[in-house]
């Protein structure tokens, strides 16, 4: 596989370390009421799509940005990358 | 100075310099390296002289130069001067950066051809998953060799730093000196 | 002999080679195959389940028949095909699955009883009793059902990787890739030419007819020439592309040095790893052949590889041959083997309106049956009812060709039936920049594969925004195979469609009453196409034949896919080739060779070699070794290089909040110079890496983790940085490798110090527990002291740059001699850690909680640290097993890790069990084994017995419940 890195262009996937969902950027506020139930969810229940993916791939053998991949699950097409910093900053993962 | 005498990474008191064909591989056990990674709000400094470079790319000055190594960050080189405090020198000249003495960290291997640039990157081809044809003089990425992260530099059409983590510098070593063996069995 | 006139081979070159110990003679250009060929020999191999007697079936890759042991001693390779073994001096090659001679096969007998072999036999006739499977009928299977065999010595020879980048691949260097090639390479593009042969040209090289008037052998030379001269262009021979990956990546296996007798300074094999922005199939096609009854006697091909190996090889397998038909391209194959000098007995072709294309005589119908057990003496011809023998050495089949779909089904794509070709052709959803052309398209005739080809290569590169045109083409045949479909005769007896795993029209008849009519269940029942050719010559064949029995047409019966690798790959080329301590990479500390000087024994810790214990003259014993080391730094000094923790430099104005909210406990607290023990939980809860955390200045810290734990802590601590909080300023990076980290412990330890820091205060007051600093040491070299201690005594770790990591320990040696200064390892680091109840790799092994640990208050409940909110979920809360120590009643007993803990008189089951013992040692200061565990209630039942069980070996051990502190509980020494 190859990876659109958004500054480095393609990269092999191998340079890659994979986490999951980018749902992940979406940490609940552990000192808000309620932060129990809201980590249960945010721990352990992923959507796992058929389909159009957002999910979270580390460069760890290249510049050790982390990213939000878009990836077609049934095709493994690639629809896009950013870093995860940028998406974060602009109010996480949808 | 401290009358402790340092030795290589690979364990000697010389530098390791090998030739295989038209390859020569030199350890460059002088080299100081310091990373530099912007504060928030910094203005991107010019440290040494330095403009530095963007996203894939190495920028030399004199005796001195620095490579991106990611988003904000990058390594400043300098030659010669392991044995001093590199990186205090560094934080003089980057005011609002955090600069972090990587010297010790890494071993770098230069890679010199006595014919052009064919050599290079038929090495590159057998180590690393990066199109040498589009990795010219200047270029500079991190990417995995042979299970150990490294840095290349392409230093010149005929040279090619490679530079890989201390600890690993036999590992390293090795897989250089097999694949450069090879091509030399290859050439002849 | 069969050897001809013409031909691609060196004839002024001879070659000697041995099969099954008698020698023959060949020439360079040879195949093994056409040189036993060319030496009269048809009998090559015996069949997988009947043992039925098999000859040369093909020219090609796809061999389901001439598979033989190659080579001797280490270098034999099993299930070698003949087809595509090239000829070398001194090549030694035997058949291969029978019990005495090849002529003789005593397993043969498998062929009186193959009713009861039929197709899903062994999973009607296995099924019980159970224990028989193992005992009884795998081994005997697996004796009788085997194919070669393996030499079970280590493969000598070193195989390579490398990875190529190229704007297109072209799979195949036959008309169609020749033409891609030489179009694309004409435009500029980086080109990559692979093919599988060692000789460009494809099926150019088996056919007569010309191209422009000439020998096609003359264009393929020029061709091969003008490419072979352009930079942009790589021709890969030997070399086949074995699987299409996502994005555009191929692999691709080089035989470099196969066709050698030995490699000598080059590599055997290398894999390639190919990133290519287009990519153009052109792999030609497969013949087919017609399933009739006997159909496997040696020196029954297919009618193309009868044709190439006059051609290309100047052999054939007999002086009198007969060729079967359902096309024209059979009579292409009599025409040029009478050209030859070839007698040609007969053509037989099923269409009743064929016509004869030379002088041979042409035969309207079928053959039916052939004779010759272990060489074909004559087939049995039915025309319109009428049989007749006909005397026969060789006999040529013709079915029609197979688009070589192979590649363009990897990615899920599924092949269309083309009803005009009566076969499959390579259709939608296959690898993205995939473009199929020539024969492996449909486009089977010369001059449509020339076409194709080039256009293919056009078509590719223009959506790349790269403008070509196609290359000028010769003239060549364009003439239409006028096939009409047989897919079997049929008729009594067996009629095999799959002759590598023996599967017979019979066999798919048989499935196909037993309801396994889906192609997939076809295919399990049977075995068909699971052999080591993956039923390239007769996938299609046998879903014509289901077909048939259903009464659907062909695409409504099922496709056959196919999966990577293409052929089959060596292990050794997939390993990439670095064996034995090059296995992985080994990370080795700054001290390794000053270690490895005072006869240290190492130890894997992960990457890295560690040195374990250090033996000195007279000790015989490990456990000798170990309690010395232990005992010298608790009674003076000891060194140990600690290199390994992961050490990670966070700078920056937020770099105190970011690590409050990274560990479980506070360190934006934490005074600048001081250093703190710090826990790192899981977002779940659970306990994960622990390590210290030192503040070197207000927006300056240096963190430790584990030596396992830190490529995992350093990305989590990025993902938090990047992902989580980006708001923050902080920076980090690793510093591993850059400083030697020593640890220097004992009651002398400070006195050593002392001998070497440049005027720096250790006292207490100025230094004391947990103080950190940058010093200078040995006249002028910059430090950092950390005062910290695993051991339990006195103890400071020291960081130089890694260069002095060495003269650093030689020093403290040499200062430390009068104070008894001893190096130890990681046995003696363990042993110390367990009798002083610090937790490690053992009891952070990410079932377990902080409260478990005794580190429960550690949690800060004021901030949002990672793992914190879900730490006091009320299972986690409710857990009452802790860390506690464990001491045998009867000190002559040995404590295990990992048995389990049970109440004294309680029965030994999973409802009753306590808790575990998570680590174990001898003691030299307890002076018995001790452990470490987690009991449940532990806290209160100290003082109590509890029995530590091995129920697997019967062990049992009577333990005494201690606190985990064996050594100095109230932390004296430490502080002193």
């Amino acid at each position: 596989m190859l990876i659109p890195h958004p500054l480095l262009g393609l990269r092999d996937a191998q340079e890659f370390t994979y986490l999951g969902d980018a749902v992940l950027l979406n940490r609940p506020d552990g000192m808000a009421e309620g932060a129990e139930a809201a980590f249960a969810e945010y721990v352990y229940l992923r959507d796992n799509p058929a389909g159009v993916h957002r999910e979270l791939w580390f460069h760890e053998q290249g510049d050790r940005s982390w990213l939000v991949v878009t990836r077609d699950t049934t095709t493994h097409e690639i629809l896009g990358a950013e870093l995860a910093r940028d998406v974060k900053l602009k109010g996480g993962a949808a | 100075m401290t009358d402790l005498t340092p030795i290589t990474a690979l364990g000697a008191h010389a530098p390791a310099r090998h030739a295989f064909g038209a390859l020569t591989i030199t350890e460059n056990a002088g080299l100081a390296l310091a990373s530099l990674a912007l504060r928030r709000g910094a203005t991107q400094p010019a440290p040494l002289g330095l403009a530095l470079p963007g996203p894939g790319a190495w920028q030399a000055g004199q005796g001195v130069a620095a490579f991106w190594t990611g988003p904000g960050q990058w390594m400043i080189e300098a030659e010669d001067r392991a044995e001093s405090d590199f990186a205090a020198a560094l934080a003089a000249e980057a005011p609002g950066c955090s600069i972090t003495e990587q010297s010790d960290g890494w071993t770098a291997f230069e890679v010199v051809s006595d014919r052009g640039g064919a050599p290079i990157r038929a090495l590159m081809e057998k180590l690393v998953n990066i199109d040498a044809a589009a990795f010219g003089p200047g270029s500079a990425t991190r990417t995995g060799l042979h299970h150990m992260g490294v840095f290349l530099i392409r230093r010149g059409e005929d040279r090619l730093a490679v530079i890989g983590m201390r600890s690993l510098a036999g590992a390293l070593w090795h897989a250089l000196e097999e694949t450069a063996g090879r091509l030399k069995g290859e050439g002849a | 002999m069969t050897r001809l006139t013409g031909g691609l081979i060196d004839r002024a070159r001879n070659l000697r080679f041995t099969f099954d110990g008698r020698t023959y003679a060949g020439h360079p250009g040879d195949t093994l195959a056409s040189a036993l060929l060319a030496n009269g020999v048809r009998l090559m191999g015996r069949s997988f389940k009947y043992h039925r007697p098999r000859g040369v079936f093909s020219a090609g890759s796809e061999e389901p028949n001439a598979l033989v042991e190659l080579r001797s001693g280490a270098r034999k390779e099993p299930n070698s095909r003949a087809t595509v073994a090239e000829l070398y001096d001194g090549l030694e090659a035997a058949s291969q699955n029978h019990v005495g001679p090849l002529g003789f096969d005593l397993l043969a007998v498998n062929d009186l009883f193959s009713s009861f072999f039929a197709a899903g036999f062994y999973y009607k006739t296995f099924m019980w009793p159970r224990a028989f499977w193992e005992k009884l009928y795998e081994p005997a299977i697996r004796r009788a059902a085997g194919l070669g065999s393996l030499s079970m010595q280590p493969d000598p020879d070193a195989y390579d990787k490398g990875f190529l980048h190229c704007d297109l691949l072209v799979i195949g260097g036959g008309a169609a890739g020749l033409s891609a090639a030489l179009t694309a390479s004409r435009a500029g593009a980086r080109v990559i030419l692979a093919d599988e042969d060692f000789r460009l040209g494809g099926r150019l090289l088996a056919e007569s007819h010309l191209l422009d008037d000439a020998p096609a052998t003359e264009w393929v030379a020029q061709a091969e020439a003008e490419l072979a001269a352009l930079p942009n262009v790589r021709i890969l021979c030997r070399t086949t592309v074995i699987g299409a990956f996502d994005h555009g990546v191929y692999g691709a296996v080089e035989r470099v040095a196969d066709h050698l007798p030995e490699p000598g300074r080059q590599v055997r094999q290398t894999l390639w790893r190919i990133t290519a922005s287009r990519a153009v199939l052109a792999a030609g096609a497969i013949e087919r052949h017609i399933p009739f009854r006997n159909n496997d006697r040696p020196g029954i091909m297919l009618a193309g590889a009868m044709r190439a190996y006059a051609n290309r090889w100047a052999a054939s397998p007999a002086r009198r041959v007969a060729i079967f038909t359902n096309n024209d391209d059979g009579h292409r194959t009599a025409l040029d083997l009478a050209a030859k000098g070839i007698e040609v007995a007969a053509v037989i072709d099923s269409r009743s309106d064929a016509q004869a294309q030379g002088h041979y005589r042409l035969v309207h119908g079928m053959v039916c049956d052939a004779k010759g057990r272990l060489g074909l003496r004559g087939v049995q011809i039915d025309s319109d009812g009428r049989r007749e023998w006909l005397d026969c050495g060789a006999l040529g089949v013709a079915g029609g060709w197979n688009p070589n779909v192979h590649l363009a089904s990897h990615h899920r794509g599924r092949p269309v039936w083309d009803a005009a070709l009566q076969a499959f052709v390579p259709g939608e959803g296959g690898p993205c920049g995939l473009i199929a052309a020539g024969a492996a398209k449909g486009q089977g005739s010369t001059a449509a594969a020339l076409r194709s080809g080039a256009g293919a290569a056009v078509e590719a590169l223009a959506q790349l925004g790269i403008e070509a045109r196609s290359a000028e083409l010769p003239a060549a045949e364009d003439a239409p195979a006028g096939l009409r479909p047989l897919w079997h005769v049929p008729g009594k007896g067996r009629a095999w469609v799959d002759f590598q795993n023996d599967v017979t029209v019979k066999d798919i008849k048989l499935a196909h009453q037993e309801n396994m009519r889906p192609v997939e269940h076809l295919k399990r029942w049977t075995t068909l196409g699971m052999a080591t050719d993956q039923g390239k010559t007769a996938n299609v064949t046998a879903l014509a034949v289901m077909s048939e029995l259903t009464g659907k047409p062909i695409p409504e019966t099922g496709t056959t896919i196919f999966r990577p690798p293409y052929s089959g790959v060596s292990l050794s080329v997939l390993g990439g080739g670095d064996t034995g301590p090059h296995f992985r990479p080994r990370r080795l500390t700054p001290t390794h060779e000053w270690a490895r000087a005072q006869g240290a024994v190492f130890v894997e810790v992960g990457p890295w070699v560690r040195a374990q214990y250090f033996p000195r003259p007279g000790e015989t014993h490990w456990r000798q070794t170990v309690d010395r080391e232990v005992l010298a730094t608790r009674a003076g000094v000891g060194i140990c290089d600690v290199t390994t923790l992961g050490k990670v430099d966070v700078q920056g104005a937020d770099a105190g909040e970011f690590l409050d909210r990274i560990y479980a406990n506070a360190m934006k607290s934490l005074k600048v110079g001081m250093v703190r023990y710090g826990l790192m939980l899981r977002e779940d809860g659970m306990a994960w890496d622990d390590g210290t955390c030192a503040r070197l200045a207000e927006d300056h810290y240096v963190t430790t983790t584990t030596t396992a734990q830190a490529g995992p802590v350093y990305r989590q601590m990025e993902f938090a940085r990047q992902c989580l909080w980006p708001e923050l300023d902080v920076q980090l990076i690793s510093t591993t490798d850059a400083w030697a980290q020593i640890a220097v412990a004992g009651p002398n330890a400070r006195r050593l110090l002392e001998r070497i820091v440049d005027g720096f205060d250790l006292s207490n007051e100025a230094f004391p527990f947990m103080a950190c600093a940058g010093l200078m040491v040995c006249g002028g070299l910059r430090a950092r002291l950390f005062r910290i201690s695993f051991s339990g005594e006195l103890a400071y770790e020291i960081a130089v740059p890694a260069r002095y990591g060495q003269a650093l320990v030689e020093r403290l040696m040499e200062k430390g001699a009068d104070l008894g200064a001893t190096p130890y390892g990681t046995e003696a680091l363990g042993v110390m850690r367990i009798e002083k109840g610090h937790a490690a790799g053992n009891e952070l092994n990410g079932q377990t909680t902080a409260q478990m640990l005794g580190l429960g208050r550690m949690v800060s409940s004021k901030k949002d640290g990672i793992g914190a909110v879900m730490s006091r979920r009320e299972g986690l809360a409710a857990e009452t097993r802790v860390l506690v120590g464990l001491q045998p009643v009867d000190p002559a007993q040995p404590v295990l890790a990992g048995m389990h803990l049970f109440a004294e008189g309680a029965e030994h089951r999973t409802e009753t069990d306590q808790g575990w013992i998570t680590s174990a040692c001898h003691s030299p200061h307890v002076g018995s084994s001790i452990g470490l565990g987690f009991l449940a209630d532990g806290g209160t039942r100290m003082g109590e017995t509890v029995i530590a069980a091995n129920p697997l070996q019967g062990q049992k051990v009577a333990l005494r419940v201690v606190p985990p502190h064996f050594i100095d509980p109230e932390g004296g020494r430490l502080r002193d």
